[in-house]
């Protein structure tokens, strides 16, 4: 017979197809149940007014910037060269034949709409995903580089290094991320920010608060990750490397640090995972993220079944991209 | 004429604090002379092992003075980096670096260390893991050889850095019986060109062929020492009889 793996005797066929079919009649049910649900309450879904939170096509006016007359229309593919000439000289402007409102001889007005063409811009969905992205990708960087300070801090002789380490840990662990996130915004923000409105200087966006927050929020973590990966590394692995002479630093860097990296890898991918969903908390600070942007998009459409649908499925195709990014790392790192 | 002994090991203590205290090294002191072979045996726990890591301060001895080739190793001053390049030690467990190939093991602390280019240290290496038996396994990753085979990498690795002394701390202990004569080959070998060995090993007939004297350590002391034919025909103290007679 076949190989197989297991300590109890092996199973039939059977009940392999069993136990499959019942696992897909279940997912059926739920999903049936859902629309049926959805039926109860009378919910029309419109998936049809989705997509132009994604993408859509913006229509720029193109205006005549001075008073005068239309001199020429030259005719260049697609496209037309419009010149008006007024007291002050001429201007010309390019823009799609089918679009042009005017005809030779005319005259303008400043402001006047010659024509206008189409732009594709992302829809307001993109954006939000994007910024997530954006202050996800910042905080993950910072958080690393300060979880690994701080987890080297932690496990220091240093009693300076060691409990500076400890205070920031417990003290961030023990309070809810949404608090920290107000914290920074409003207490530290608005201290650097008028501090730096009375030198003149430029204010810091709220990003940056939020940025920080979360950095600050995951090195926490991301210390104890570091501190549990080094302290997994066998102990004569730094008796090994430093019995040959090499000083504390170098034996971190280049024996205890690469393997400690390994199984650090998938607990910090958790914590990254977890950070990109927390950073829907940063809304509340007015930063326009998946989330927020998701609530803008449902109180204009009325769509909140479709919208929160494809928000979930969104911060679910952000953190399975980075899941399967973290799987590549390990493997290579063996 | 007489130089001084490469090692000068004078009245140590070290105490563990498990919480409750524990001598593990009582008024410790011996010499070693420059190519002497030194074997240590004892029962477990009787501080064999804190004693040589002692000698590369990977434990620091609480009192007393260790001076290795002239330099108080106790001495908070002294460079002890300096002093660990030139005693190379021998783990029970290998201790080979897992994420790193054979030569590279072998090159990381000659170039960090020794300040050597790359094409040197592995021209040093390659040379070490010919003279180990070992020289075509150079890419492979430690878990892919046996552990008599880790081990004399290990020796190499140590080697590598041109040592004074070298440490052993029961380094056969580990291995499975048809891999111990391997190791204990290249360590002979070692012995033989005049190298400064400290040995702790309960391989018997090895110290008797090799060891120019051999340490009966108990209960954190140097109880009795002497030439092997001493020890193995008439040793003096009814602990070490007994010891042997174990062991035998
Ligand atoms: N790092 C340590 N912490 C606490 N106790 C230790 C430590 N290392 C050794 N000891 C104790 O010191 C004694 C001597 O140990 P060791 O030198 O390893 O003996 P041996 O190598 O002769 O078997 C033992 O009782 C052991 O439990
Ligand atoms: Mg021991």
């Amino acid at each position: 017979m076949a190989t197989y793996t297991g300590l109890d005797r092996p199973k039939s066929k059977f009940y392999y197809q069993f136990w499959g079919f019942a696992f897909v009649l279940g997912l059926c049910g739920v999903m049936a149940l859902l629309y049926y649900s959805t039926k109860q309450v009378e919910y029309t879904w419109r998936w049809n007014r989705v997509p132009q939170y994604f993408i859509y096509d913006d229509k720029v006016n193109i205006r005549a910037e001075m008073e005068g007359t239309i001199i020429s229309i030259e005719e260049a593919g697609e496209d037309v060269l419009v010149t008006v000439r007024g007291d002050d000289g001429e201007e010309s402007h390019t823009l799609p034949q089918s679009s042009l409102l005017l005809s030779q001889g005319d005259y303008v007005y400043a402001g006047d709409s010659i024509g206008f063409y189409t732009q594709t811009k992302p829809g307001i969905l993109i954006e939000g995903l994007l910024l997530t992205l954006e202050v996800s990708a910042l905080a993950i960087i910072f958080g690393i580089l300060l979880g690994l300070f701080t987890g080297l801090a932690r496990i220091s002789d240093n009693p300076a290094l060691r409990w500076g380490a400890i205070v920031y840990i417990e003290l961030i662990r023990g309070s809810p991320l949404l608090v920290q996130i107000f914290l920074w915004y409003f207490v530290v923000g608005t201290v650097i920010n008028s501090m730096l409105s009375q030198y003149g200087i430029g204010q810091i966006s709220p990003l940056w608060f939020g940025v920080m927050a979360l950095a600050i929020f995951t090195g926490a973590y991301t210390a104890e990750i570091v501190r549990a990966g080094i302290q997994s590394v066998h102990r004569g692995q730094m008796e090994a490397a430093r019995s040959l002479g090499m000083t504390y630093p170098q034996a971190m860097r280049r024996v205890i640090l690469p393997q400690a990296l390994r199984r650090i890898l998938p607990p910090l991918a958790g914590q990254f995972i977890s950070l990109v969903k927390d950073s829907s908390l940063l809304g509340v600070i007015s930063i326009r993220e998946l989330t927020k942007a998701s609530r803008e998009v449902v109180s204009s459409s009325l769509q909140p079944f479709e919208i929160w649908i494809v928000c979930a499925i969104l911060y679910l195709f952000l953190t399975f991209t980075l899941s399967m990014f973290v799987q590549y790392l390990e493997r290579k790192a063996i | 004429m007489h130089k001084p002994p490469i090692i000068d090991v004078q009245s140590i203590d070290k105490f563990f604090y498990t919480p409750e205290r524990l001598q593990a090294l009582n008024r410790v002191s011996c010499t070693v002379d420059h190519g002497e072979v030194v074997v240590i045996i004892g029962p477990s726990g009787s501080g064999k092992s804190t004693f040589l890591r002692c000698l590369n301060r990977l434990e620091y001895a609480d009192s007393g003075h260790i001076i290795i080739d002239g330099v108080d190793i106790l001495d908070p001053k002294c460079d002890i980096n300096a002093i660990r390049a030139e005693v190379g030690m021998v783990f029970q467990s290998f201790n080979l670096f897992p994420h790193k190939t054979v030569l590279d093991n072998l090159t990381m602390a000659q170039m960090t260390v020794r300040g050597r280019s790359k094409k040197e240290a592995e021209a040093k290496g390659m040379a070490l893991l010919e003279k180990v038996g070992i020289a075509e396994k150079f890419a492979a990753k430690p878990d892919q050889l046996s552990g008599g085979q880790q081990q004399r990498v290990a020796i190499a690795r140590s080697l590598a850095m041109d040592p004074k002394i070298m440490l052993f701390d029961e380094p056969t202990s580990a291995l499975d019986p048809e891999m111990v004569g391997e190791v204990l080959d290249v360590m002979k070998n070692l012995a033989r060109e005049g190298m400064t060995m400290v040995v702790v090993t309960h391989e018997m007939g090895f110290a008797r062929e090799v060891a120019d004297r051999v340490l009966f350590m108990d209960k954190g002391e140097i109880l009795e020492q002497g030439a092997p034919e001493h020890f193995f025909t008439a040793p003096t103290l009814e602990r070490t009889k007994e010891f042997l007679g174990q062991i035998l």
